[in-house]
């Protein structure tokens, strides 16, 4: 039978041992090329061998361990979604969460690695398959169309031991099993398994090498004589340049998916740990350092919390709880109410907080339970061997969150406890020092934190551009005396926002129901795109890029600096 | 005393070199010669430092030496102190030259092939493309069975010789040629082994691996 481009049959692509530590393996099913690569959790990744940048192979990239780096341009792709975690043409972005590179279904069984063009079928094995520890032979590629391979290998049977065909190109000869992958049209290898390791291993996978290689001489050759297929056409998808130069502007109206708690533990003293988790066992969608989600609470509230985990890190998310927090009941429903199988709807994670991987120093200041975040980013840095400090401020230690995994780190993690305002100051200017070229600072903590340290390092000659803060408050003074006309694109409506009054308030009065959450500007729930006139951002959740974009604001604070503007509502 | 590299910038053969001397941090000049499209290897003066007018020329002093594989067991024997890179022991003297002769082999293969892609020389595309293959094969076997062993390198001591830096730059610049290696899964694996050794260095067309360590 001729090949199939849509052909749903599960093959084998490659020896389980074809993947050791830190390698990206270059691999070939059906006419698409794959990079094939093992993350350090174990997990096997079978990527189109393209970067979605410049369409660069893959399998020329680095495996970072969690993440894959391609070569050219160093977009990085995370480990289970491929979805494009950093883009170093915008350091400062994080990535537009819809670039994610195609993936392949991928299976590691009987000393082999399987996949397929599509999830059509489900991974079944073979007869018996389940009864042995397969020991991998030397695979044996070939020039010859996988048919004429397949019929190859079925006249090495004796006569009087006839050869077993078995679904999917194989056949049995006596306990070896032979597997043909069609790499492309003319294109095959040859991939057999023994049930058993033999006695004497190298001479056993010396004997099948010859014999594969014999049959190779003889189906190369007699593929010469005859006109070769055309090899199969594939078809690419492309990133468009838009989508890949334009920074993460999450539009969440109201996009949840529920997560089950896989784990609540006490962190540490005031906080909670939760592990949130795929009901099925999939992999949640990508996020970079520093992300956060929103959490809907069983009493309606939302709230956000950032994610602690490290690249490729997607079986679970990891949040940090403060058990006593004044923030109107939010936590304290999480703390006191949710337990472990219970369900909760959350975001997709969004990015405010993005870790540039271009600086040559990367400090990290946390204070309390700040630590969050800047958890993550540790742990990103960490695995690209990039190089950074971790401060971590504290009342006392046993208030410290996330303690062993912070103990598991390579770089520096100082932790500095029940420290006087005065004498956090003093360390702060003392880690920071004077700026450098491409040094950059993250602070997580307390408003007053963040002052405190932002002040520092302005005296210390830092540029704002290299400070870097997540706010979960809006200290800034609202300007809320214009007045203006909002005009609701998809609700066709046109309301009237006089001085005094928010776009949200205004909204809700008309019978609008639009989500929001803190209500001053930093949590980023009210997130509502613009399609015309300009805005007059008040907030502390966009950044400069985004703010400058004009295509989005916040509702709950910001207004109009034109006389009307149209919403996309 | 001043080492001058006779060099050409995309040379493979000049790359063993530089690559040698990186790793075994020995100082070096270099004189760049345009080989391409200056032809400056066929020049007169060069012709006088190597007569078969090829690159890479090495001058250690009065000493003016030719041919990179021999150039790399000169450079070994008379600097590297540990004695790994070109080891006494006269089996392995004789394996490491049986391989700096398939390194020459493949670079009448593999970089004639990228020659005559990349800088229009007439050479046989084809002939060079099958030839290099004929070759990955049997190395990739060799590195197979040798990774089944326990054996990390091209020969048998525990540790690289001169042997892996001869074959490795033609063996990664394959691709200029139109020669894939995705059927060598044992030979990708050895360059990233190679890539890895303290020291190394790049050449254009020539990436590092990442790190090997959590
Ligand atoms: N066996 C020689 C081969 C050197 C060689 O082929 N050099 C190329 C440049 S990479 C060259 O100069 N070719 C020009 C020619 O042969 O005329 C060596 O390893 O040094
Ligand atoms: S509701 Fe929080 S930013 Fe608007």
């Amino acid at each position: 039978m001729p090949l199939s481009l849509s052909d749903p049959t599960w093959y084998p692509i490659a020896s389980s041992e074809d993947l050791p530590f830190r390698h990206v393996y270059h691999g070939q099913l059906l006419g698409r090329e794959l990079a094939v690569w093992r993350a350090d959790d174990g997990n096997v990744n079978a990527w189109e061998n393209r970067c979605l940048h410049r369409g660069v192979r893959l399998s020329i990239g680095i495996n970072e361990g969690q993440e894959l780096k391609c070569q050219y341009h160093g977009w990085r792709y995370a480990n289970r979604s491929a979805g494009c975690t950093y883009i170093p043409a915008h350091p400062a972005d994080a990535p537009a969460r819809r670039i994610e590179n195609r993936k392949y279904p991928v299976r590691e069984a009987f000393g082999l690695i399987w996949s397929a063009a599509n999830d059509d079928q489900p991974f079944a094995p073979f007869p018996g398959a389940e009864d042995h520890d397969w020991f991998a032979l030397r695979p044996v590629p070939v020039n010859a169309t996988p048919e004429d391979v397949l019929a190859g290998l079925s006249r090495l049977a004796p006569d009087d031991q006839p050869v077993e065909f078995i679904p999917g190109r194989a056949v049995t000869l006596g306990s070896a099993h032979f597997f043909v992958q069609p790499v492309d049209a003319a294109r095959s290898v040859i991939r057999g398994i023994l049930p058993e390791k033999p006695a004497d291993e190298i001479a056993t996978l010396r004997y099948y090498n010859e014999q594969l290689t014999k049959l190779r001489d003889s189906l190369e050759r007699a593929a010469a004589k005859k006109p070769a297929p055309e090899p199969l056409q594939p078809v690419f998808e492309k990133v468009s340049v838009e989508l890949s130069t334009m920074p993460d502007i999450a539009v969440p109206r109201g996009n949840t998916f529920p997560v089950v708690v896989k784990r609540k533990w006490q962190s540490a003293d005031g906080v909670i740990g939760f592990e949130l988790a795929d009901r099925d066992g999939k992999h949640l969608p990508t996020f970079q350092p520093g992300a956060h989600i929103d959490v809907h609470l069983p009493n309606g509230l939302v709230r956000q919390y950032s994610l602690t985990n490290g690249p490729g890190d997607l079986m679970s998310y990891t949040i940090g709880v403060k058990a006593e927090s004044a923030s109107k009941g939010g936590s304290k429903v999480l703390v006191e109410t949710v337990r472990e199988g219970d369900v909760l709807a959350i975001s997709e994670p969004r990015n405010n907080f993005p870790l540039r991987r271009d600086a040559t120093r990367t400090v990290l200041i946390a204070a309390g339970i700040g630590i969050t975040p800047l958890l993550s980013m540790a742990r990103f840095l960490d695995k690209s061997s990039l190089n950074y400090e971790l401060h971590y401020f504290a009342r006392a230690s046993e208030t410290m969150a996330f303690s062993s995994e912070l103990d598991v780190l390579h770089g520096r993690a100082d932790r500095h406890i029940g420290l006087t305002r005065e004498a956090i100051k003093a360390k702060v200017a003392e880690v920071l020092g004077q700026y450098q070229f491409a040094n950059h600072v993250y602070i997580c903590g307390p408003g007053a934190m963040l002052e405190m340290v932002q002040e520092t390092a302005t005296a210390l000659g830092w540029p704002d551009e290299a400070v870097h803060f997540e706010y979960f408050q809006n200290d800034k003074t609202i300007d809320a005396s214009s007045a203006f006309d909002v005009e609701l694109a998809r609700s066709a409506m046109t309301l009237h926002v006089p001085a005094g009054r928010t776009i949200l308030e205004t909204m809700r009065e008309a019978g609008l129901t639009v989500p929001s959450s803190c209500e001053q500007g930093a949590c980023g729930t009210c997130l509502t795109g613009v399609i015309e006139g300009e805005v007059d951002h008040q907030d502390v959740y966009l950044n400069k890029t985004e703010k400058a974009s004009n295509t989005c604001m916040m509702t709950c604070v910001s207004r109009a600096k034109s006389g009307r503007l149209v919403l996309d509502i | 005393m001043i080492i001058t590299l006779y060099d050409f910038e995309l040379s493979g053969n000049c790359y063993k070199l530089r690559l040698l001397m990186n790793i075994l941090n020995v100082p070096y000049a270099i004189h760049p010669v345009d080989f391409f499209p200056g032809r400056e290897h066929k020049a007169d003066w060069f012709l006088r430092l190597n007569p078969f007018g090829q690159l890479p020329v090495l001058k250690d002093d009065d000493l003016v030496l030719s041919d990179s594989g021999a150039i790399l067991v000169y450079l070994a024997k008379k600097f590297d102190t540990s004695g790994q890179w070109f080891p006494d022991d006269p089996a392995v003297t004789a394996e490491i030259l049986r391989w700096h002769a398939v390194a020459d082999d493949i670079t009448a293969t593999s970089s004639a092939a990228r020659l005559a892609l990349g800088y229009s020389y007439p050479f046989d595309i084809e002939k060079s493309q099958m030839g290099a293959h004929r070759i990955f094969r049997i190395l990739d076997e060799h590195l197979w069975f040798g990774e089944k062993s326990g054996r990390d390198w091209l020969c048998a001591p525990a540790h690289p010789t001169t042997a892996d830096i001869a074959c490795f730059p033609y063996v990664m610049l394959s691709e200029e040629g139109g020669i894939g290696r995705q059927d060598y899964p044992a030979l990708r694996r050895w360059t990233d082994r190679v890539r890895r050794v303290p020291g190394f260095t790049v050449m254009s067309g020539i990436f590092p691996a990442g790190p090997a360590k959590s």
